[in-house]
């Protein structure tokens, strides 16, 4: 098998979330002697951009995506050890991510976090009804670039309001880019309460997080 | 039927089960088989249907989904399982009719057919929305005054007393009791001191809920919704809400909102959810009517055309083989203000009253912006009434409802919506100002002649 075609076969593995076909794939990239940075770029990669692309186009769902993002994981489990080693794997752009305080909806917020691992950011997903502390003591933990807090609820988005103050109170709001979004809040709204970020859906989300990235000096 | 006390108890005794499976490997998965296994199609060009067939199909596999899934109780993560009998029997038992409102303003609320030639009843209000205290009581009077809107469900407070209001504090309970309080002062401002609310939107757990439970807040002839969380779960505040109307004697009504592109996977595999979710609600929480509200995973809007065909089907399934009484929601993308309001609104309504389902709305902007009036909800209500004077079949109401969508479907990414209501109405008398009096009236006339339905 060419490169190319170890690549893209790759690709496939991860689009239609076969992890153990990824894994296996990913062994033979290590044994043939490709570098796995390209491989991950060109094979895992692109795969999940077009998991992006079919999702946004209602072409495949939500089970679809969440199955690519296991099988991305399983093959990133064996390519980034041997990526590290060689000094060529990628510092990728961390996010944290959680319904906020108060309320259960997670599934815009589960899209969103799948759509951001889709386009190569390390996303850590605490789920749903967490408070903004937790939130923030994830971030620091894992030196995140991101918080990104969503609900469905009109009556926890004063939550978002009090996630920036504690920040701005705690000294490092400008360590963080912050995203809102949900049912309930509006693009003026997130304006209003000093956020960085607000999506319309999940894909205007992860353009919104590329540009804001850009904008502060890409990893 | 199966009592609450039951419930309760196989929410601790179920199979223990992680989340994700119950996503993936219950709901997912099964969805994804049954959708191949009855051969379920969506078709864009037949939003509404006329294959009986296929709405039996829809009912059968969602029956099928409702005994092998039962409901997942995300706080003991156990599965609530009802077998064949008992969701029978939640069918049987099921009212055909209830008496909603109070003395003149009272009204009987039924399980609609296809094709009905009844009046439907007609539900008015920015559900879902959160309204800014100042408008609230003019905005409820705005649809209360509107002789062709039978009962009310307006959106909730966030805010009371100029304090935002947070989710499970006390500001919930004053909010919620506000709320109430205002619909009242509406009702008997706008001369129907007895009309039926579908009411506590501000309670978003339990907590204002239990605090309205009193003829001066919630009546025993109105209602509350108790939603179905997606898919097919459910926790304790949701339960706690539905124990607490047992015993007060006001109607449970099951929320359901599938999303189109989630765990149930494609508009048909939502379809089969939705059916599911129907019968598992009624033996679940005793639901004596059901909200359906397909939710488009990019736009939301009811009005889009993946959701009127789901409202379509289900509408179908259920009237033809588990008559239950169905509330269709009319959400749309664009707000009231704007001309795109109107034709979501007329396509959303036919497809509801023609398929089974009563119309419920408008929630304008889907409740995001408080761009919402009396005056859209008139033109539902008489989109409702025309179609049904006019006999509208399925397939002429098709014809229609695929014309519509044309005026709008690609500007739902980018809807125009509209002005806040104090922009379109003179708060003082509610009623509308003349511009926007003048768009409603351009756009009826425009409606009329290209539907050819008599208002």
């Amino acid at each position: 098998m060419s490169e190319a075609q170890l690549f893209e076969e790759l690709a496939n593995a991860v689009y239609a979330g076969d992890d153990a076909k990824a894994v296996e794939l990913s062994r033979k990239v290590l044994d043939a002697g490709i570098e796995p940075l390209k491989a991950i770029n060109e094979g895992l990669m692109k795969g999940m951009s077009r998991v992006g692309d079919d999702f946004s186009q209602l072409k495949i769902y939500l089970p679809e995506v969440m199955l690519a993002a296991e099988a991305m994981k399983a093959a990133l489990a064996v390519l980034e050890p041997e990526a590290l080693k060689r000094g060529k794997a990628t510092v990728k752009s961390k996010v944290v991510i959680a319904t906020i305080t108060g309320d259960i909806h997670d599934i815009g917020k589960n899209i969103v976090a799948m759509l951001m691992k889709a386009n190569g950011f390390e996303v850590h997903d605490l789920g749903r009804d967490v408070p903004i502390d937790e939130l923030i003591k994830k971030a620091e933990e894992v030196k995140a670039d991101f918080i990104c807090a969503s609900t469905l609820l009109s009556t926890s988005m004063p939550y978002m309001e009090d996630l920036i103050a504690l920040l701005k109170e705690r000294g490092i709001r400008e360590k963080y880019i912050v995203m809102v979004g949900g049912g309930p809040v509006t693009r003026e709204w997130a304006a209003s309460i000093g956020a960085d970020g607000y999506g319309d859906d999940g894909d205007e989300a992860v353009k919104v997080a590329k540009e804001l990235l850009q904008r502060r000096g890409a990893k | 039927m199966t009592s609450i006390w039951e419930v309760i108890d196989r929410t601790e005794t179920g199979t223990y089960m992680e989340e994700t499976d119950f996503d993936l490997k219950i709901v997912a998965k099964k969805c994804k088989e049954l959708v191949k296994e009855y051969d379920i199609r969506y078709d864009p060009k037949q939003i509404i249907t006329s294959d009986d067939s296929l709405a039996d199909d829809v009912f059968e596999a969602g029956l099928r989904l409702a005994l092998e899934s039962g409901i997942y109780c995300i706080d003991t993560k156990r599965l609530v399982k009802f077998d064949e009998y008992e969701l029978k029997e939640g069918i049987i038992s099921a009212p055909r009719r209830l008496l909603i409102g109070q003395n003149k303003d009272s009204r009987i609320l039924y399980a609609r057919g296809i094709e009905d030639e009844r009046a439907p009843i007609i539900c008015g209000g920015q559900a879902g929305a959160a309204i800014p205290e100042e408008w609230y009581l003019p905005m409820a009077i705005s649809y209360m005054k509107e002789p062709l809107i039978d009962m009310i469900n307006n959106g909730g407070l966030a805010v009371v007393e100029g304090r935002k209001v947070r989710t499970k504090t006390p500001l919930e309970i004053q909010a919620t009791r506000r709320e109430l309080s205002m619909l009242r002062e509406a009702a008997r401002r706008a001369g129907r001191p007895g009309i039926s609310f579908i009411a506590a939107e501000s309670s978003v757990s339990a907590m204002g809920d239990l605090a309205i439970a009193s003829e001066r807040y919630m009546r025993r002839t109105d209602s509350h919704l108790v939603a179905l969380l997606n898919e097919l779960k459910t926790d304790f505040d949701r339960i706690s809400k539905v124990v607490n109307f047992y015993e007060y004697g006001a109607h449970n009504v099951t929320l359901v909102d599938p999303i189109i592109g989630g765990y149930a996977g494609g508009p048909e595999g939502v379809a089969v959810c939705f059916v599911a979710s129907f019968l598992l609600g009624r033996v679940m929480y005793g639901s004596d009517f059901h909200v359906c509200h397909p939710i488009h995973f990019r736009y939301m809007s009811t009005s889009a055309p993946e959701c009127m065909w789901n409202l379509n089907i289900v509408g179908q399934a259920m009237a033809r083989n588990a008559p239950f009484i169905i509330m269709g929601d009319v959400w749309t993308s664009a707000g009231a203000g704007s001309e795109m309001v109107f034709y979501e609104t007329a396509a959303n309504t036919i497809v509801n009253v023609v398929t089974g389902s009563h119309p419920l709305g408008v929630s304008a902007t889907n409740g995001k912006y408080p761009h919402a009036t009396g005056l859209e909800t008139r033109l539902m209500a008489e989109v409702a009434h025309a179609a049904v004077r006019s006999r509208l079949t399925r397939k002429s109401a098709n014809a229609i409802v695929v014309e519509l969508v044309k005026r709008y479907a690609d500007r739902q990414g980018k809807p125009d919506v509209g002005k806040p209501f104090p922009e379109l109405y003179d708060t003082a008398k509610a009623i509308p100002k003349p511009e926007w009096n003048a768009t409603y009236l351009k756009m009826k006339k425009e409606i009329s002649e290209m539907t050819g339905l008599r208002f």
